[in-house]
């Protein structure tokens, strides 16, 4: 299921954020994705909320600034 | 006809598109780099309906984002708004282009909506927006229902109006003093919970009653400056609820007080009013007769056997009648397209109790078995309509399916399985909104009955001709023998309508005449391209020396209008002729129920002959005249007649 998270978030930061969905690693966070900014934060919160059927916390919002710590704040929620 | 072979759709239901939305993707994409523009927004229509939600509408909007600028077409909309409005971009964006209208956004900084329309140097007047959307929430025109509600007394109360009158008041018309373009300004909603509790909606002085006095001050506004409309902001709330329309988290988080889920639907609202300002809006509403007005299948049914009354199903259908009904009142063109026998049809409009909707009411209507595509061609010419004006609404998903392919310019709404979902089906979208409505208008439906009585008359034989030789009808007359004695009976003892003499027979009442050499009688049965309808006509004819007397020349109702009975007729006259008689003599007496029978013997040159007993004679000189075989049918002289 890790792996199916993983994929699926993924998919929707590459959408969203407009980036090579090859290119989504560990390091892939708001400080080294120009595109990342607060605003298209709060677009992909929502668009994984859609994606998954979740709902976050401020608290959680505002831990999710890379994509390990998005992957784990979906899997903490599923 | 139409329940059957429904493939599922991918577009059906709520699931995300599973396998046709990346090739859907990769489609519009090609499409938009090769600016084939009208594709890529049927394409984009079906990548919102397979796959609905934010990923869609944002690979949407980048790619639209990136089409060249200046684009014929184009329009720019600017949204003031007093919260953060930018997460309803990619949804309006994406949303507009599948309804047909490149939209490019102006987004100034939130709540800077007074500032931009007070400055004539601000950047809104800078952009020369063709739409501009002031989305402004009721506790930011004003405190009064809000955080002041329990410092105002009754008249303060009055005196908040009275604020919001003139600020308003004064904010539109500077914007019009210097702007063209046509406002759309949101009203007032009701948050979730009232100031007063439980007794805030008796008080005068309630939280929602002064809220109703905001918008009654704001709706005369909008009325008394030129070009502004009023979106339905607190309407739209209601639709989906309070408690489901407002983040609280986002509102306090990051000002963005619309639920995510909701975003789209605010988009939707502005698209309305967006088609009917570039001149979109549709114009005709043509609809499938059976699972779409009423429950069930006319032709295998029987009108007693359909469903439409009180009770469920029923009851879901009445209740899209009335909506069908409410938008003929509005000025929408109604129209029939319907694959099915005219008389059925015709039955179920004469005599069922629960249809409210008359024949009368469509200005069209298309019976027959022709693909509907050239049915709604046909519509199209009649009422001199455009197709990109045209709605079509279907049960059947291959019809659906025959008519995106044939006309995309027609919208098609495909209908879901269940028919309580019709009436949302047809409303969503808003297709026939206006932002005015004419006398004209309501009486436009009146005007496109008349003008395509005209043009039907003018239209002549031609099309009908074309659509006998499509149904591909084979006709077998054959005697009357022991195996169809039974059916011919029964058929002199049920046809009704059209039956000329209605006289009664049994079996052996049939046989007895037959044995007697001045007497003839055929059964007719037909097959069509659609299955085979076994016997529906009965004629039995008398040799009374010098004419071949017509003593009963009945029709089943299900083939009434395929021109059958010029072949019957035909056929008597082939057989009086090879008896060497020298006419064909008819009589019509007239029930209450066989009017479809009344003219057939005028139709087919038989002169009136008097008289008696309040029936009709009439005959038909052979040395004269004779009734030609339809060139249509193909004679067969055995095989279906059992």
């Amino acid at each position: 299921m890790t792996a199916d998270v993983t994929e699926r978030v993924r998919q929707v930061m590459a959408d969203i954020l407009q980036i090579d969905l090859a290119a989504i690693g560990d390091d892939t966070s708001m400080d080294t994705v120009e595109q990342w900014d607060s605003a298209n934060h709060i677009n992909l919160v929502l668009a994984l909320e859609e994606e998954f059927g979740v709902a976050f916390d401020v608290g959680e919002i505002e831990a999710m600034t890379s994509f390990p710590s998005v992957v784990a704040g979906v899997l903490a929620k599923a | 006809m139409t329940e059957s072979s429904a493939p599922e759709r991918a577009s059906d239901g709520a699931a995300r598109g599973g396998d046709r939305e990346p090739a859907l993707r990769q489609l519009v994409a090609e499409q938009l780099a090769r600016s084939s523009l009208a594709e890529a927004m049927h394409t984009a229509r079906d990548l919102l309906a397979s796959a609905p939600g934010r990923r869609s509408c944002r690979y949407l909007s980048e790619r639209i984002a990136s089409l060249p600028k200046l684009e014929p077409g184009a329009r720019r909309i600017a949204l003031l708004s007093s919260f953060s409005i930018e997460f309803l971009h990619d949804a309006l964006v994406a949303t507009a282009f599948a309804a047909g209208t490149r939209l490019e956004v102006y987004q100034p900084a939130f709540a800077t909506f007074r500032q931009e329309i007070l400055d004539p140097s601000s950047r809104l007047y800078a952009e020369q927006p063709d739409f501009v959307v002031l989305a402004v929430e009721a506790e930011d025109w004003s405190t009064g229902p809000f955080g002041e509600f329990f410092a105002l007394r009754d008249d303060d109360q009055a005196a908040a109006v009275a604020r919001f009158d003139d600020e308003l008041m004064a904010l539109l018309s500077t914007f019009r003093g210097r702007s063209a373009a046509p406002l759309l300004v949101h009203n007032l909603a009701l948050p979730a919970w009232r100031k007063l509790g439980i007794l805030d909606a008796k008080s005068a002085h309630g939280q929602a009653a002064l809220i109703g006095r905001l918008n009654d001050a704001l709706t005369r506004v909008a009325r008394s400056v030129a070009d502004v409309h009023v979106v339905d902001y607190a309407g739209l709330v209601n639709r989906h609820g309070a408690l489901n329309w407002y983040d609280d988290r986002m509102r306090l988080y990051a000002r963005a007080p619309i639920a995510g889920a909701m975003q789209h639907r605010l988009a939707e609202e502005y698209v309305k009013f967006v088609r009917a300002l570039v001149g979109g809006a549709r114009k005709c509403l043509v609809v499938d007769l059976d699972n779409t007005l009423w429950g069930g299948v006319v032709g295998e049914d029987g009108v007693d056997g359909i469903r439409l009354g009180p009770s469920y199903p029923g009851s879901a259908y009445l209740r899209f009648q009335q909506l069908v009904h409410d938008l003929g009142r509005r000025g929408v063109i109604l129209a029939i397209a319907s694959k099915n026998n005219p008389a059925d049809v015709d039955e179920v409009f004469a005599r069922h109790p629960s249809m409210l909707l008359r024949k009368e009411d469509f200005a069209a209507v298309e019976v027959g078995w022709s693909a509907k595509s050239e049915s709604l061609r046909r519509i199209a010419a009649r009422l001199s309509i455009g197709l990109e004006h045209v709605v079509f609404v279907d049960d059947n998903p291959v019809e659906c399916e025959e008519i995106r392919r044939a006309l995309p310019q027609v919208q098609v709404i495909a209908l879901p399985p269940q028919p309580e979902r019709y009436v949302a089906e047809l409303e969503r979208e808003g297709l026939f909104d206006t932002l005015a409505i004419s006398d004209e208008d309501r009486r436009r439906g009146d005007l496109y009955r008349q003008r395509a009585a005209a043009e039907s008359v003018r239209a002549g034989a031609g099309s009908l001709e074309d659509f006998y030789r499509d149904l591909a009808m084979e006709i077998i007359v054959a005697p009357i023998g022991p195996v169809t004695l039974p059916r011919a009976a029964q058929l002199t003892q049920k046809t009704n309508q059209f039956n000329v003499t209605t006289r009664r027979y049994t079996e052996s009442e049939i046989a007895e005449r037959l044995r007697d050499d001045s007497w003839t009688g055929f059964t007719v049965a037909v097959r069509d391209r659609f299955g085979d309808n076994g016997v529906v006509g009965v004629a039995l004819g008398r040799d009374t020396g010098r004419a071949l007397e017509i003593d009963t020349l009945l029709l089943s109702c299900r083939v009434i209008g395929r021109t059958v009975e010029t072949a019957m007729l035909a056929q008597l006259c082939d057989d009086a002729a090879a008896r060497g008689l020298v006419a064909l003599e008819g009589r019509f007496l007239p029930t209450a129920k066989n009017a479809p029978a009344r003219d057939v013997f005028e139709r087919h040159g038989f002169a009136r002959d008097g008289g008696r007993d309040g029936g009709e004679n009439w005959r038909l000189d052979l040395s004269t005249r004779r009734v030609h075989w339809p060139v249509w049918f193909v004679r067969a002289t055995e095989g279906a007649a059992a």
